[in-house]
Order: structure tokens, then sequence, then C-alpha cells
């Protein structure tokens, strides 16, 4: 009796191992197949017709349906865009990451901690919606241009890496040790001198990660930016006028371009190059995190 | 939180002179800075809820809300948007949550530090990262081009899978990571093996977490579009009925609706569609967001006793 019933449970054991080790294994081979399938597609531009890679990452000379493959237009959209986002909400979110791990009282963090997880959770088409039906007329009347560009995207995309970096950087330091804070105001030092100059470094690496992920998910963001920057495949000149950008590019062209033809190829191969930014952004996390270790 | 660190500091305050009175300003004005920052997004989440319900209030009618799509007249709803848009969560979560559950439990549960875990951990991080609209050219690639589905309901929902499955296993993770370790041992103690452990003792109590992380998730994936639009499709199935159960039928979501209506709506309407389609998006995540809390909270009630 005792034996059977041990006997049931070891082998019920040894199902649960095997099942639940297979689902661990499905991640291994989920992000191993989407390198391979985009790899191969993504590179079919230069294998199989022939372009060359530096047409398509420097020329500017982009009309897909007449065989002119140069992402360059792109790949600058994409990283001013992307740059500027960094550059208003990183410093912003970090500040706002701050404000709730050092001097938000419970009750303030309470009320506004709902809002940021509200900001995180609404999809990137509405934030496009706000942008192209508030922002860019806004835009357009304080600059006097079309409104739709760059600064537009920008701003978008400021808005909404803000939960990601607030969220991590906020992360961060509270897992600095209370000693150091209370070592610093022993000293004498303000809460600001606290913050800035023993809080900051010591979460450096922490926060560093909060801003490359912030990098990640405005580098891939697609329908927010594709309805406010107007759509112009020329490299940008000015943060008013219409421009594109990697991911709008894609989805703009993706319905025209005839399945199998080097204007979809091409359409791969930028969904490849956006793969391969991201894969640099994890190991580039990696290196951060093992410099904190 | 903020308690850890003393009010501006007696000793600095107690030292007089210029120096001592300008990094007391410093701290001041840098104090209200990042008060002010903290305001500002919180100010503008009140905006955009604000502008969408004015814009949009007047459009959401029982007629929009459960009407069919009007391909040049003004007048048409978004009935089987919002219904494919539940249909394809659903099937989301059939697939991703049994998967997400079972590797989350893996890796927190039973596997060692290692390599194997260390990979799959790797894995989930760049799943994570992959951008929507590369896992909708993927799922193109696999679902429509080489499976030949055409634009499927199924093809987006296992598209939205993999968008979907690291998020879910870092929310039981969590979840699990939550649970004491004395119940562990409490539980093997009693000569439970792991699988009864896990299954019985700890399952239950992280039971709360679990569901709101669930129903957050759940949250996101119904407001997805970018991988949707080259693997569910952009129009509606023109079945026997609006409401379409076949999972290799076109499915344009709620969400896809909406990023059409600028692209290429015929529509005269398309601006006041647009505005609606806005609000009802922006009041499901509200709506998953309460959801989430209050039956996390029933939940961890129930099978734990605590609050």
């Amino acid at each position: 009796m005792v034996g059977a019933h041990a006997g049931k449970a070891h082998r019920d054991e040894r199902i649960a191992v095997a099942v639940l080790s297979t689902c661990s294994a499905i991640f291994v081979l989920a992000i191993a197949l989407i390198l391979f399938y985009l790899a191969w597609s993504g590179t079919k531009l230069f294998f199989v017709d022939h372009v060359s890679p530096f047409t398509f990452l420097f020329s500017s000379d982009w009309d897909g349906l007449s065989g002119k493959f140069g992402a360059a237009p792109f790949i600058a959209g994409s990283l001013v865009a992307t740059g500027f986002a960094i550059l208003v909400g990183g410093p912003l979110g970090v500040a706002i990451g701050v404000f709730f791990s050092e001097l938000a009282p419970e009750r303030v963090a309470l009320a506004f901690k709902p809002a940021i997880e509200v900001l995180v959770g609404i999809p990137s088409v509405v934030y496009g919606w706000l942008g192209l039906t508030l922002l860019v007329p806004l835009i357009g009347r304080v600059f006097h241009s079309g409104g739709d560009g760059l600064l537009a995207a920008g701003i978008v995309l400021s808005i909404m890496i803000l939960p990601t970096v607030i969220s991590l950087s906020e992360d961060a330091l509270k897992v600095v040790p209370t000693s150091l804070r209370e070592g610093s105001a022993a000293l004498g030092a303000t809460r600001w001198e606290t913050i800035s100059r023993v809080l900051i470094p010591s979460a450096s690496s922490g926060l560093a990660v909060a801003v490359i992920l912030g990098i990640a998910r405005a580098i891939g963001e697609t329908l927010a930016v594709q309805l406010v920057l107007g759509n112009a495949a020329v490299i940008p000149t000015s943060l008013l006028k219409p421009a594109s950008a990697l991911t709008a590019e894609i989805v703009m062209d993706m319905g025209d371009a005839p399945d199998g033809s080097p204007f979809q190829h091409a359409l791969f191969s930028m969904a490849f190059l956006l793969l391969l930014i991201a894969m640099a952004l994890i190991v580039l996390i990696r290196i951060a995190l093992r410099r904190r270790a | 939180m903020a308690r850890a660190i003393a009010p501006p500091a007696p000793l600095s305050a107690r030292l007089s002179g210029d120096r001592a009175r300008s990094r007391r300003i410093v701290d001041r004005i840098a104090t209200g800075l990042l008060w002010t920052s903290a305001s500002t997004v919180v100010g503008l989440l009140l905006i955009f809820v604000g502008y969408l319900f004015v814009k949009g209030a007047g459009v959401v009618t029982w007629h929009f809300l459960t009407g069919s799509p009007s391909a040049s007249e003004a007048g048409g709803g978004v009935g089987p948007l919002i219904f494919n848009s539940f249909y394809i969560l659903f099937l989301t979560l059939l697939f991703t949550v049994p998967v997400a559950l079972c590797a989350g439990m893996y890796l927190q549960e039973y596997a060692g530090p290692g390599r194997f875990r260390d990979l799959v951990q790797f894995s989930a991080e760049s799943l994570a990262t992959v951008p929507s609209i590369v896992m909708g050219l993927f799922g193109l690639l696999i679902f429509v081009q080489t499976f030949h589905w055409h634009f499927t309901a199924l093809g987006g929902a296992l598209t939205l899978t993999l968008l979907n499955l690291p998020a879910m296993m870092r929310v039981t993770q969590e979840a699990l990571a939550g649970v004491p370790a004395t119940l562990r041992e409490a539980s093997m103690g009693l000569g439970a093996t792991k699988w009864q452990t896990v299954l019985r003792a700890i399952l239950p109590s992280a039971i709360g977490p679990l569901t709101t992380g669930v129903v957050l998730v759940a949250g996101r994936i119904f407001g997805e579009t970018a991988a949707l639009i080259f693997t569910a499709g952009a129009s509606v199935s023109y079945g026997k009925s609006a409401y379409d159960f076949n999972p290799f039928h076109t499915a344009e979501t709620l969400a896809v609706g909406l990023y059409q209506t600028h692209r290429e709506a015929l529509v005269p309407d398309a601006d006041a569609i647009g505005n609606g389609s806005a609000l009802v998006l922006l009041v499901m995540v509200l709506a998953f967001n309460v959801i989430a809390r209050v039956v996390g909270r029933r939940l961890t009630i129930h099978f734990t006793g605590k609050a």
C-alpha cells in the first residue's frame, strides 16, 4: 500500500519535472527560431537580390517598388527619435524613480503609483492616436509647421518609456543599503547631496539598465511613431519636418510589398536590424549587471 | 521608502554662513523639481484620460459597441472588432498561461543554478526585448507564409503568445518568490514530494499575486497592435455572422481597427470612430487594472487568510 503510494508520487514527480523543463525549453527554442528565421529572411536582400549591405545601411535612396533599397533615412529617424526620448525621458524617469524611492510620502506614492501603472497599460496605438490628434496639432500651432515629425515622435516616445525607466530606477535605488543614506546624513549632507553624490553613483549600474531598457522600448515602438512621423523617406534635417523610422516604414510598406520580392526582403532586413539592436542592448544590460556583481 | 533619509540634515542646518545656506537652497530646489517631475507625469495621464473621455464619450453608444463596421457610410460600429480582441486574448492566454506557469515553476522551484537555468533566463530576457513589429513579421513568416494559414486569429494569438511568454513567466516567478520558505519546509517536512509541495502548498498561497499578474498581462495583450496587423490581419472576416469563432479566419481587433481608421478608412466619420475606439481601449485598460487588484486581493485572502 505505502509502497504503491510512494511509487505513484515518485512517478508524478518525474512527469512534473519532464513537463516543466519542456515548457522552459520552449523559451530557448522560440528565441532561436526567431533569430534563425529573421536572419534567413533578413539577409536574402544581400545574398539573393545582391544588394550591397553598404547600400542598405548608408544610401538614402529609397523606393521599394523600383528597387532602391537605401535604408539610411529610417535608421537615422529611429536613432534621432530614440535619442530624443532618452535625453528627455531618461533623466525625467530617473528623477521620478528617485522621487518614489526617497521623497514620496506614503499617501502620495499610493496615489501616484496607479497612475504610472495605467500609463504602462495604455496601448501604443492609443498613444499614437493621442499624438496624432492632440500633440501634432499643438506642435503645428506652436512652431508654425505641419506638426508631424521627429519632435512629435520624440515626445510621444519620451512619455512611453517613462514607466519602464521609473520603475526600474526606483528598484535600483531601493536596494542601496540604508546605512549609506544614514552615513551620508550623519556627515551633514543635505537630502539632495545624499541623492546626487551617494545614492545615484551607487545605483549607477541599475540606473543604466533602466535607461537601456528604455532605449529598447523606444527603438522598437512602431504605431505610436508611425502615426506622428509624417512618413517621408528622407534623412531628417529638422525635428519639425516629416521623417520616418525603421519600425514605421515596415508597418507602412509591408502590405504593398509582394511576397518574395526584393522589396519585402528589404523590409525583413530592417526587422533583422531591429532584432540585432535589441540583442545588443540585452548584452549591454548583462555587462552592466555583471559590473555590479 | 522616504523615511530612510532624515529630513534636511540637522548638522548643516546648524552651520551658519553662505555656503550652508546655498546648500539648503539647492536642496529645496532639487526637492521642488522632483515633486514637479512626478506631478507632471500624473498630470499628463489626467490630460490623456480627460481628452479621450471628452472626445469619445459622445461616440460610444450601444450601437457603436455592437454594430458592424461600415465600408463607406457613416454610423458603423466596432462590435466584431471588440469580439475579436477578446477572442484573440482568450486564445493567447490559453497558450501563454500554462507554458509560462510551468516554466516559471521550473525556474523558481526546481532548477538549481546552472547552465540550463541561465540559458532559459537569457532566452526569456531576449524574447522580452524583441519589438512587437519584429515579432509580427516572424508570425507572418511562419504562420502566413510557411503554414499558408493566411491571416488568422490563431496565427495572431500564437504570435502574441511568443511576445507575452516572458512577462507571464516573470509574473509567475515573482509570485512564487513571495511565498515564505517556511511553507516549503513544512510541506516537505510532512513527507510531501516536491511536486506535491508546489501544487498544493506553494501555488495556492501565490494565487493572489499570480492572478493580478495574469490580468495585467491580459490588459497588455488586449491592446497589442503591431504584432497583429500582419498575422491576424486588418479586416473583419465576412463569415455568416460578425462574431466569428473560427480560429482560421481573419480577425481584426479593436486596436488594429483604431490604427486602420487613420490609415485607410473611407468612412466620413473615421475620426469619431477613432475617438470612440481609443476611449474603449482606455476604459478596458483601466478595467483590467482594477480587476487585477480586486481579484488578486480577494484570492489572497481566500487562500492564505492574509489581507
